[in-house]
């Protein structure tokens, strides 16, 4: 009975949370999946029943396949740039050889982290800038002139340009959490290695890696669930252009179903990413594990 | 425990009585009329513009109290497509015309004004009848417009003068125009800032409008008809892919308002497709020698459409049919679209006022009162692009034109995608 009764106001408390969710994720998912098979704009009062006609235009709709390319190349940039790069990065900061200075850089690398992504985007803007940017007169300056480019306006080097602002601001928050894993390691574990004779590289590879692999899983979660709904730095650098250079899925959504009044064809393009990020979630969640039976 | 949960319940049921926020109001809050009055124009100098008249208009009539709220073009297209079918929408609100205006119509929430218009002919007579006619739909009139627009070629005097050259009025006479240019060392003849997307459907809303007959094109931008098969659209397309060629690498990564400031005002760029409502910012940023004329988007020697239109449309305010105070809501409009207030307008806020008679005292510019005449002696005013067709065709126009100009697309891609578009909307 006593039992009973506390499960009772677990779950009672339990309760907001659970309502909460309902109200904000399930129910407009589930709305979401019904506005799929319809067409409407947002100012009609009624909505029609259009069957699998949103989900046939998806696969034939050549800015879908352009955003989609380009998501992947922000994930695997993403992937690359700052889950391998920022776990370096974190296990050489916490090496000896940094401990020191080490509070130091990890607010150096944690900074942008804290800046709002608008001024983040407005501040790359004048980085980018044809006619006064930073990037095209620092490389001038050093006598590059060859490799200026209006980075924006062009379409071989606007997408890279957007993904690179991403990876300036993400890098430190990856690497911190890589750190704040890293410190979690035993220590004799490594004393144990260096009894051994286990060199640096060796320690990285065998204990390191190994130990992170938790926080390997939420940051592999986190970059490429964040690359296939990223919006923000297209909308504001580059409105998905020129032309459709540097559309993505949620910028195409956005504008389908904003500018465009399609929202029929929005919520289909919305189930496209959410299928995509589901996916690909749960690869990883089964192909990493969720961590469980390392604390077992 | 059970102490607790009831503590928590209770917070949880008082939470939205906390969280309701309270909504600006100024001037006369606990005034018996209320006017909620929505627009578009939250930059200045508009802005405190309309915060003058408010609180002038509030001060003349202590029993009525306007509550405003503005958000910036996009945003405010998306917020008011929202709210205008509900019962949220706001008393008074500002329209373009076109078929933005007919979808606000749509709704069925605007309120039919032929009544108003008739009851005061001296108020309504005033008012510009080609700014009416962008409001009226098959003879009911659903809006009062209070400014009115129009895009032209605008070029620098000075330079024009220095190398002997005409205002051109056919496209080879322009192209002629922008070759003598370059030659004479203007790397960019043509300024423009492409990363805008309005700024390219400006441009290809004309030259559809000059190339295209015009029975053709108001069938192709009409959702229920439109087919763009005519071959003259790709040709279309050709002109603005090759008049992207005067507009410099540069043009695709820089806005309409940097190349405007920059590159035009600076004399860098001697042409450039500007709006008459832009005058005052141009005024701001140019050196005082500075001399500008404007001429209207040449004819085409093959094109179908009127040479004599001119690109550009009235902007205006609505009526909620579900508003409180039908009467207060047009008591009020009439005050704001007045010579007065029109004049107000023309001089702080820089739009052209299409109220007759706004537009005579000191203060204005002697380029409006030369872009007055023009709209005036145009055959007829040609609505934006993109107030002319559905968004699924102009948004494929508009990202087509930035990737032709990069080079990118070619005019028969594109007009394939907008093929598609037209026909997705039947």
């Amino acid at each position: 009975m006593n039992t009973r009764k506390k499960n009772l106001g677990a779950l009672l408390f339990c309760l907001p949370g659970l309502l909460i969710l309902a109200v904000f994720v399930y129910f407009p998912l589930i709305e979401n999946i019904i506005y799929s098979f319809q067409s409407f704009s947002l100012s009609s009062s009624s909505k029609t029943f259009v069957g699998l006609n949103n989900y046939k235009e998806l696969f034939s709709d050549p800015v879908i396949w352009q955003s989609f390319k380009n998501n992947v190349l922000y994930a695997v940039v993403s992937v690359v740039m700052q889950v391998f790069f920022g776990l370096i990065l974190a296990a050489i900061l916490e090496d000896k050889v940094f401990r020191r200075s080490e509070s130091f850089f990890q607010t150096v690398f944690f900074i942008p982290t804290l800046l709002s992504l608008t001024v983040v985007c407005l501040l790359f803007e004048f980085v980018y800038n044809p006619q006064m940017g930073l990037l095209n007169s620092f490389l001038e300056a050093i006598g590059l002139d060859s490799l200026t480019r209006i980075w924006l306006g062009n379409r071989d080097t606007a997408m890279l340009s957007i993904i690179a602002v991403s990876q300036w601001q993400s890098f430190g928050y990856v690497t911190m959490l890589f750190i704040v894993a890293i410190q979690k390691i035993p220590s004799d574990l490594y004393e144990a290695a260096i009894v051994d004779g286990a060199g640096k590289i060796r320690r990285f590879f065998t204990i390191t890696c190994p130990m992170v692999k938790q926080m390997f899983f939420v940051t592999m979660v986190l970059t490429v669930s964040g690359a296939f709904t990223v919006f923000n730095e297209p909308y504001i650098l580059t409105g998905g252009g020129p032309g459709t250079a540097t559309m993505v899925l949620s910028l195409h959504m956005y504008q389908t179903g904003f500018v465009m009044n399609r929202m029929g064809y929005a919520s289909t393009i919305a189930m496209l990413i959410f299928v995509i990020t589901a996916v690909l979630s749960s690869v990883q969640f089964f192909s990493f594990g969720t961590g469980k039976e390392e604390r077992e | 425990m059970k102490k607790l949960l009831v503590a928590f319940m209770v917070m949880l049921a008082l939470a939205p009585v906390f969280a309701g926020g309270s909504s600006e109001s100024s001037g006369n809050a606990d005034a018996e009329t209320q006017i909620f009055f929505f627009h578009r124009w939250p930059n200045d100098p508009k802005n405190s513009m309309f915060n003058d008249l408010l609180a002038q208009y509030m001060e003349e009539n202590p029993d009525v109290n306007i509550e405003m709220d503005c958000i910036l073009n996009d945003q405010y297209k998306e917020r008011i497509r929202m709210i205008v079918s509900t019962n949220d929408v706001p008393d008074v609100f500002s329209s373009w015309s076109g078929t933005f205006a007919e979808e606000m119509i749509a709704s069925g929430n605007v309120l039919a004004l032929n009544d108003i218009y008739e009851a005061d002919p001296e108020w309504s007579g005033r008012l510009a009848s080609a700014s009416v006619a962008g409001f009226t739909f098959d003879g009911t009139i659903y809006g009062i417009p209070w400014s009115q627009d129009g895009k032209v070629f605008f070029y620098n005097k000075t330079i024009f003068e220095e190398l002997g050259l005409e205002v051109p009025t056919t496209w080879t006479e322009f192209i002629a125009v922008l070759d003598a240019l370059k030659a004479a060392g203007y790397e960019i003849p043509l300024a423009e800032g492409l990363v805008d997307q309005w700024a390219v459907l400006h441009y290809l809303g004309t030259i559809n409008q000059r190339m295209i007959d015009e029975e053709t094109l108001a069938k192709d931008y009409d959702p229920a008809t439109g087919e763009f098969t005519d071959p003259l659209y790709v040709t279309a397309l050709e002109k603005w892919q090759q008049l992207t060629t005067y507009m410099g690498d540069i043009a695709s990564a820089i806005d309409h308002e940097t190349a405007r400031n920059t590159m035009f005002a600076t004399g860098e760029s001697p042409i450039m497709y500007l709006q008459f409502a832009e005058i005052p910012m141009l005024e701001q940023v140019i050196p005082e020698d500075f001399e500008y004329g404007f001429f209207n988007f040449p004819a085409f020697e093959e094109g179908k459409g009127d040479p004599n239109a001119l690109t550009g449309a009235p902007e205006g305010f609505m009526i909620s049919n579900k508003a409180e105070n039908i009467d207060a809501c047009v008591d009020f409009l009439k005050w704001l679209v007045s010579p007065e207030r029109g004049y107000i307008l023309s001089t702080v806020g820089g739009d052209m006022s299409c109220v007759d008679g706004a537009l005579d005292g000191e203060g204005i510019y002697e380029s409006q009162k030369e872009a007055l005449a023009m709209i005036q002696n145009a055959s007829y005013l040609a609505a934006w692009f993109d107030n002319a067709c559905d968004p699924s065709v102009y948004v494929v126009y508009g990202q087509g034109g930035q990737a032709i100009a990069t080079g990118d697309a070619t005019p028969e891609s594109v007009m394939a995608q907008v093929q598609a578009a037209a026909a997705s909307l039947h």
